[in-house]
């Protein structure tokens, strides 16, 4: 098993046709992804490495039933995008572009709320489940083994970093998530945690995370109250980055003292949360929670 | 991109939200002329990006235009943090009854825009927060809803329909302009006139300035734009400055934080890093120039975990800088990934050793920068 998608996972690609997403879409079906359609207004009709291409998210669905799609679309049209995929119905879409308006993400984060639809991502790699030889996003899957490791991370190159270490040691995954680098993101680390604990295949859980924002601190706070019972091992990149001004007076009133660096390692310590103080200790530390 | 406090004053002006008399000043001489036509006690106020100006003692008050020239000359000679002060404004100083601090802003954490307002403003008002919550009132707000006539009435059961009025405007503009931030702190009750917004606050989604051209080229007004940064920005890499002495070239946010942290570990210090996002041949060559453009350092780190380009021709682009530009200082490339032996024997052929594990590569980095030059 695995969370969020798996080898029965229908995926639809909305924006098909742009030289990124056909590059991935056929990386996506040779490692075994079950690819059921794409999407591009006016491209109707054609075929993207023999997968079906529709002029709309809603015709898609309803010649194809796709459960899930990707979004390989431009920042500026993704909320239109996203929208029109909730509106035909889909419920899990993952969203890979960065640089996407704030206000934007918002929108589609609180749009997702109302249809029940899960939103991974922005600025995300995707996810892959190796046992279940799907992938949706452009992780570089060679890196992945198919095992008991769930894996979530706000990072692209330094989660293949660790899990690349990880896969080395013979340490499979069950599934690993980019749940997004961006300040605003569909589903943080507390829901993606609950996720992993209700999968019978997930044995343990690497949450890689970063300064800034209060993620870790609310994922800490769910293994406080034994919500989530599996094993964690967690790492945090910027230890030693300055800590973030920016938002002045009505970022600390929201925080309320979190989101720095001690309040993260401290919320881990308080729920007995080993962390890796670098990259090369995760290894070591899921050993032992494994073993 | 944070505007500056005229600049967030003059939309404030837009939208009806009142604004103390006033105008900017380049010189002086305009400072005088200013305080002259106000015909009041001014308070001047430099125009620059730091924040808690009065603090560092650099709002200054004045009774007569002669005081005013003469607080003026000293502030224009003042660099506060590396920022010459170029601009001050120049107000009427205003009576003050009461303060309040009215802001919106994004809680991540919600993942929604939030509404602040307290009943005390000032400078301490995180300190409040802390110590006295219920003098402050936090509202989530449903973006797909906005602002909603029950959000109006609990506000004005909170602070009054005028409050309740400005938050709305607040919020209007908040959306409007893309804001992650709009602030005032603090709104004052005047004597006679209501209230006056004496500072304002806003800052504007990065990442939304391509459908915010207006306030993109405001920019420009301060010569604010860092051609390094920007060179970065429209390559869509990232660029930061630091105080150290070792340059990074490396790719993603996450995994260049991590190396930071390693250097530091490792006692060293980090000059400068660009962030690239997944490049090829063509994009390393451009990224290695820009940071040998951008900031002086000992000695260079080079990270690239290849997992879908490739390392071979990422170091065919190290190889052609080298070629045309030969560096002076020591390198150091740590490359893993897709046809990481061709991308080794590549760099070797160049002269360089490359390096395959992070620990090895950032180890050997720093002793670069330890060695006397």
């Amino acid at each position: 098993m695995s969370i969020i998608i798996n080898s029965k996972t229908r995926l639809l690609v909305q924006g098909i046709t742009g030289d990124a997403a056909q590059h991935h879409t056929k990386l996506m079906m040779d490692y075994g992804t079950n690819i059921v359609a794409g999407v591009r207004p006016g491209a109707g009709g054609s075929e993207v490495h023999n997968v079906k291409v529709f002029n709309s998210v809603l015709e898609a669905v309803e010649q194809q039933q796709p459960d899930t799609s990707i979004l390989f679309v431009p920042a500026k049209v993704m909320k239109q995008a996203a929208f029109e995929a909730f509106d035909a119905g889909i419920k899990k879409i993952v969203i890979v572009s960065e640089h996407i308006p704030l206000h934007d993400t918002m929108e589609i984060v609180a749009r997702a709320q109302q249809v029940q639809a899960t939103v991974i991502g922005p600025n995300t790699p995707g996810l892959i489940s190796p046992g279940e030889q799907c992938k949706v996003g452009f992780v570089p899957s060679s890196y992945y083994i198919p095992g008991k490791i769930g894996v979530a991370s706000r990072s692209g190159t330094l989660t293949y970093e660790i899990v690349s270490r990880l896969t080395e040691a013979g340490i499979g995954q069950s599934t690993c998530i980019g749940i997004g680098g961006d300040p605003v993101i569909g589903t943080p680390f507390s829901k993606i945690l609950k996720m992993f604990q209700d999968d019978p295949e997930t044995e343990a859980i690497l949450m890689v995370g970063e300064i800034g924002g209060t993620m870790e601190e609310e994922a800490a706070e769910l293994v406080q109250k034994k919500e989530i019972t599996k094993p964690v091992v967690a790492y945090v990149a910027g230890r030693t980055a300055p800590p973030d001004k920016k938002m002045g007076h009505a970022g600390a009133i929201i925080a309320g003292g979190r989101g720095t660096i001690k309040s993260k390692l401290d919320a881990f310590e308080q729920a007995f949360i080993p962390v890796a103080k670098v990259p090369g200790d995760v290894v070591n530390l899921v050993k032992r929670l494994i073993l | 991109m944070n505007l500056r406090e005229y600049q967030a004053k003059q939309i404030f002006a837009r939208f009806n939200i009142p604004i103390p008399a006033g105008k900017i000043a380049k010189t002086p001489d305009q400072v005088k002329q200013i305080a002259s036509e106000l015909n009041s006690p001014v308070v001047l106020k430099p125009q620059l990006v730091v924040k808690k100006r009065g603090k560092l003692g650099i709002i200054k008050f004045a009774d007569t235009p002669e005081i005013a020239r003469e607080e003026a000359t000293k502030l224009f000679n003042l660099i506060i943090k590396d920022e010459p002060i170029k601009i001050i404004l120049v107000e009427k100083k205003e009576a003050i009854q009461q303060e309040l601090y009215l802001a919106v802003t994004i809680d991540y954490s919600k993942r929604c825009p939030v509404i602040i307002v307290s009943r005390r403003g000032g400078v301490d008002i995180e300190e409040l927060a802390q110590n006295d919550a219920r003098q402050i009132l936090k509202i989530p707000i449903n973006i797909l809803n906005g602002f909603t006539e029950q959000i109006d009435k609990q506000i004005q059961d909170f602070a009054g329909a005028d409050v309740a009025d400005y938050i709305q405007k607040l919020y209007t503009i908040f959306r409007r302009y893309d804001a992650e931030l709009i602030e005032i702190n603090p709104l004052v009750k005047t004597s006679k006139d209501g209230y006056i917004a004496v500072d304002a606050v806003l800052n504007i989604n990065d990442d939304s300035l391509f459908r915010q051209t207006a306030l993109a080229d405001l920019r420009k007004e301060f010569g604010d734009i860092d051609p390094i940064v920007e060179e970065a920005r429209a390559n869509n890499w990232t660029y930061i400055d630091l105080p150290g002495d070792i340059a990074i070239l490396s790719s993603g946010a996450g995994l260049t934080m991590a190396i930071l942290d390693l250097i530091h570990y490792a006692g060293g210090a980090p000059a400068n890093f660009i962030d690239t996002a997944q490049i090829d041949e063509e994009g390393i060559y451009n990224a290695f120039k820009l940071l040998i453009k951008a900031t002086p350092a000992k000695t260079i780190l080079i990270n690239i975990f290849a997992g879908l380009n490739r390392c071979d021709s990422l170091s065919m682009g190290i190889n052609r800088y080298l070629k045309k530009f030969p560096l002076d200082i020591p390198i150091v490339v740590r490359m893993v990934g897709n046809k990481e032996k061709e991308g080794h024997k590549i760099l070797r052929d160049a002269g360089i050793d490359p390096v395959s594990n992070l620990e090895d590569a950032v180890k050997k980095v720093v002793e670069f920068s330890k060695t006397k030059s």
